[in-house]
């Protein structure tokens, strides 16, 4: 039932869809059928191009969001745990976490080319924060009562962070990697609409140039698609990840 | 096994701006395997003093010695039972038990220690559930566990059974009297029950304003019931004296 709830919208705007189109409300041009696009994705992939595209998107994504948390979460730990770091960085983190990734890509490109490193450097940017932010965060609020029972219980510093600080830590920052995985998504897009010659932004990009809305549909269906496929696997991940946390949270809703 | 020894401890804390005395110049001499309760009001400095003598925070002046060398948490000398339970909650039971037995290279020498104290403390059954999942009383067994588990040789207890229900109390401090006398610990008590301190405690401590205003030996016998006249009578001489303080 609450998988036919989750669908229940969308059965609802494609059937919109296909009766405006169908009754010719809507130009067949500029809003095709959904059945053509269902063709239209089926040859896509039978001719392995759709499949290209995504691979190449994936990658970038993959290998983004991996360099960005090898970054962002050692530092997040060092400033979380060194209230002196904290302060030196706050103002220089906090303004470029105003930036949006995007308004830096004309730079990137002049600085790292056009290639791939201009593109991850936008990931990087678009994950960095909220990863770092929200292990900052999850490593400041660790209840310092936990501490004082690794404390009476005779553990070090170093025992006291990796068996209380960043387990109690955990669900905040599968959060921010969540998070950060959906802004990587999101920005890498925007990256690839501007300079690439792979990946589904190009795809919508040449599409335009073509002049087929049929095939900028087709990319930004996988797009969200995509993105909500990544987010159950990752929110999958977490409940296997954090199993206590839903016995809290039906322990406090009974 | 060690007792303790504490000589001129003094711990101030600035509120606003003026200083509160916490702990002034206490001193005492706790013998080893004995079981000591302290008893005073709220705020009268019981939980600090706990907090001074586990290493949670600094004293300001004084020292505090094992009777049989320096002291430590590191060398499972000292550890304490919090008020709350402080239970990982990312841990089951049986994980927050083995918690305690970070220093043991021998998982199943570990593994086999947890599995007698869960027996001990009635915990087996529910030794896969996660804190969230369990009733108070089994929470702060499972903290008395952790504690036990880490084998320290004196076992501080900050009021751990003060949010528990009179009749999950009373078994919980049935079995605290069974645990003492069978792992032979020495135990420094502190609650604001008087019933508590007289039912439990070996020598009641009466602290006042930061300061111990009374010492006395409690020579009940055990197990004790809290309706004899002989219990009554140390109860009303302890609360005199916390009145008259």
């Amino acid at each position: 039932m609450k998988w036919v709830k989750r669908f229940v919208v969308i059965v609802l705007i494609v059937t919109a869809w296909g009766f405006c189109s169908g009754m010719g409300l809507v130009n067949d041009y500029l809003l095709p059928h959904p059945w053509k696009i269902a063709a239209l994705v089926w040859s896509l992939i039978t001719k392995g191009i759709l499949w290209n595209h995504i691979q190449v998107s994936m990658w970038r994504v993959f290998e983004g969001f991996f360099i960005t948390f090898c970054l962002a979460f050692p530092l997040a730990i060092l400033v979380g745990m060194n209230r002196l770091c904290l302060e030196l960085l706050e103002t220089p983190l906090e303004f470029v976490r105003h930036i949006p990734p995007l308004a830096t890509t004309p730079l990137l490109i002049l600085w790292l080319g056009i290639g791939e490193s201009s593109k991850f450097a936008v990931i990087v940017l678009a994950t960095f924060f909220p990863i770092f932010l929200n292990t900052v965060n999850g490593v400041t609020r660790c209840d310092n009562k936990l501490i004082e029972v690794g404390q009476a219980l005779g553990m070090g510093p170093i025992q006291r962070i990796i068996r209380i600080v960043l387990p109690s830590a955990l669900p905040v920052i599968i959060t921010g990697m969540r998070l950060g995985f959906g802004y990587s998504w999101r920005a890498l897009i925007g990256a690839e609409l501007l300079a690439a010659t792979a990946g589904l932004g190009y795809m919508i990009m040449e599409a335009e140039e073509l002049a087929r809305p049929d095939i900028v549909l087709v990319g930004i269906i996988t797009i969200g698609t995509l993105g909500h496929l990544l987010d159950h696997v990752f929110f999958g991940l977490s409940s296997r990840l954090i199993p206590w946390q839903e016995m809290e949270q039906n322990h406090v809703g009974s | 096994m060690s007792g303790l020894k504490i000589n001129g401890l003094d711990k101030r804390y600035r509120i606003k701006d003026r200083w509160v005395n916490a702990v002034s110049n206490i001193s005492l001499s706790i013998p080893e395997g004995q079981f000591v309760t302290v008893v005073g009001k709220s705020g009268c400095g019981k939980t600090t003093l706990l907090r001074l003598i586990c290493g949670l925070e600094n004293a300001d002046k004084g020292s505090i010695r094992l009777t049989n060398g320096e002291l430590n948490t590191v060398d499972r000398q000292i550890s304490m039972v919090f008020q709350e339970p402080r239970l990982m909650p990312w841990l089951t039971v049986r994980q927050n038990m083995l918690f305690a037995l970070h220093k043991e290279k021998d998982r199943n020498k570990a593994g086999a220690r947890v599995d007698s104290l869960l027996l001990m403390l009635g915990l087996t059954e529910f030794q896969d559930a996660y804190p969230s999942q369990i009733s108070g009383g089994m929470a702060q067994r499972t903290a008395l566990g952790r504690t036990l588990c880490f084998d320290p040789n004196i076992i501080l207890m900050d009021e751990p059974f003060g949010a528990l229900d009179a009749f999950t109390r009373r078994k919980l401090q049935l079995e605290l009297v069974d645990i003492f006398f069978n792992h032979k610990k020495t135990i420094l008590f502190v609650t604001h029950d008087v019933d508590e301190a007289v039912f439990l405690g070996q020598r009641i401590l009466v602290m006042e304003n930061g300061r111990m205003v009374c010492d006395q030996l409690n020579k009940l016998p055990y197990p004790r019931n809290p309706l004899m006249s002989e219990f009554l009578i140390v109860r009303e001489k302890i609360i005199k004296t916390i009145v008259d303080s």
